[in-house]
């Protein structure tokens, strides 16, 4: 609160400066929230060409599980699937967008060629290979997607934070330290009008006593 | 610009026994399967599980499924990082993305799309 402050002149200096540093804060703030709004939409565009992709992708490797599925029957696909013994493995890295760290993914083993698959070739069909082929690429772009929108994520994670920074700085710190900057102001004149008060009823006090000197020196 | 590479995770899959059978195709050993009938009940613990264990790096599940789990863990789902969540079939608006989109920026972004 600014009534809490002493009102004295190292108090007052001791404000402007936190005002002057919370000031450049704030700056700086706003423009590192503006950079990553910028970053943000580029990542967006790249998010929404993946998720179009994606859902392209899984249209098509539900139509081929549906035709295994009717042509083979459910148990033969299911036998297919069990049998799989290469499993697709992911490692994440991570990189940098303006202090934000985003993972970058790298898949390994996710396609496969039809003896890695080790379900076998004589006892299943082509559509059951074909199925599985549209899963694998299924899973490349699923692990795309995933890519953008942890990063997504992120980014958005440290615009709000970022925000809520700058907003806390406008709406609260600033105002809260112009308010005790002017109470001390205040302060400070009333003191020096006390005192300028205060000298001249000494002085009129002086006078008057002098004025009584003189008088009772001519009487006498 | 890397800064350090971690330990290889794989992809988890939840869902109805026709939503993992695919992916199971091609070679996803960590799946879930709930069944349709299960799903109000079951669906929290299995989402749990996968959300815990630290060897899934991604989970992939419908996005209708969403609608069984219970507000928290959805919540916690769908703003997780690690393991991250991709939710198929649900179109453009990929769950609670939007939301945050909007929280943080103000503006409803995939609005267009």
């Amino acid at each position: 609160m600014a009534t809490d402050v002493k009102p004295t002149r190292k108090n007052l200096m001791a404000i402007e400066d936190r005002i002057e540093l919370s000031e450049r804060g704030h700056d700086t703030l706003e423009q590192k929230r503006d950079g990553l709004i910028m970053e943000f939409m580029d990542i967006l565009d790249q998010a929404q060409d993946v998720r179009s992709d994606l859902s392209g992708v899984y249209d098509d490797a539900q139509r081929k599980i549906n035709m295994a599925r009717a042509m083979d029957g459910d148990i033969a696909v299911r036998g297919a699937a069990a049998a799989l013994k290469e499993h697709p493995e992911i490692v994440t890295q991570s990189k940098n967008i303006m202090g934000v760290v985003v993972p970058e993914i790298e898949s390994t083993k996710v396609k496969k060629s039809l003896d890695e698959r080790g379900y076998g070739v004589v006892g299943t069909s082509a559509r059951i290979d074909e199925a599985a082929g549209a899963y694998e690429d299924l899973i490349e772009q699923i692990i795309l997607a995933a890519e953008v929108e942890t990063a997504m994520k992120k980014m958005l994670e440290e615009i709000e934070t970022t925000k809520r920074r700058v907003n806390a700085l406008e709406f609260k710190l600033l105002p809260d330290l112009y308010e005790s900057q002017e109470y001390i102001e205040q302060k400070l004149e009333e003191q020096e009008r006390e005192e300028i008060f205060r000298l001249k009823k000494i002085k009129n006090k002086k006078e008057e006593e002098e004025d009584d000197a003189v008088a009772v020196e001519s009487v006498a | 610009m890397s800064q350090h590479e971690s330990a290889s995770k794989e992809i988890g899959v939840i869902g109805s026994q026709e939503f993992t059978t695919g992916f199971r195709l091609a070679g996803i050993r960590r799946f879930e399967t709930v069944s349709e009938d299960d799903k109000p009940e079951k669906l929290d613990d299995a989402v749990e599980s996968m959300l815990e264990d630290d060897g899934v790096g991604i989970v992939v599940m419908h996005e209708a499924d969403l609608d069984y789990l219970s507000r928290n863990l959805r919540n916690e789902v769908e703003t997780s990082v690690d393991p991250v969540l991709v939710t198929l079939g649900g179109g453009a608006g990929s769950g609670g993305l939007r939301e945050q989109i909007k929280r943080a920026i103000g503006i409803d972004l995939m609005d267009e799309s």
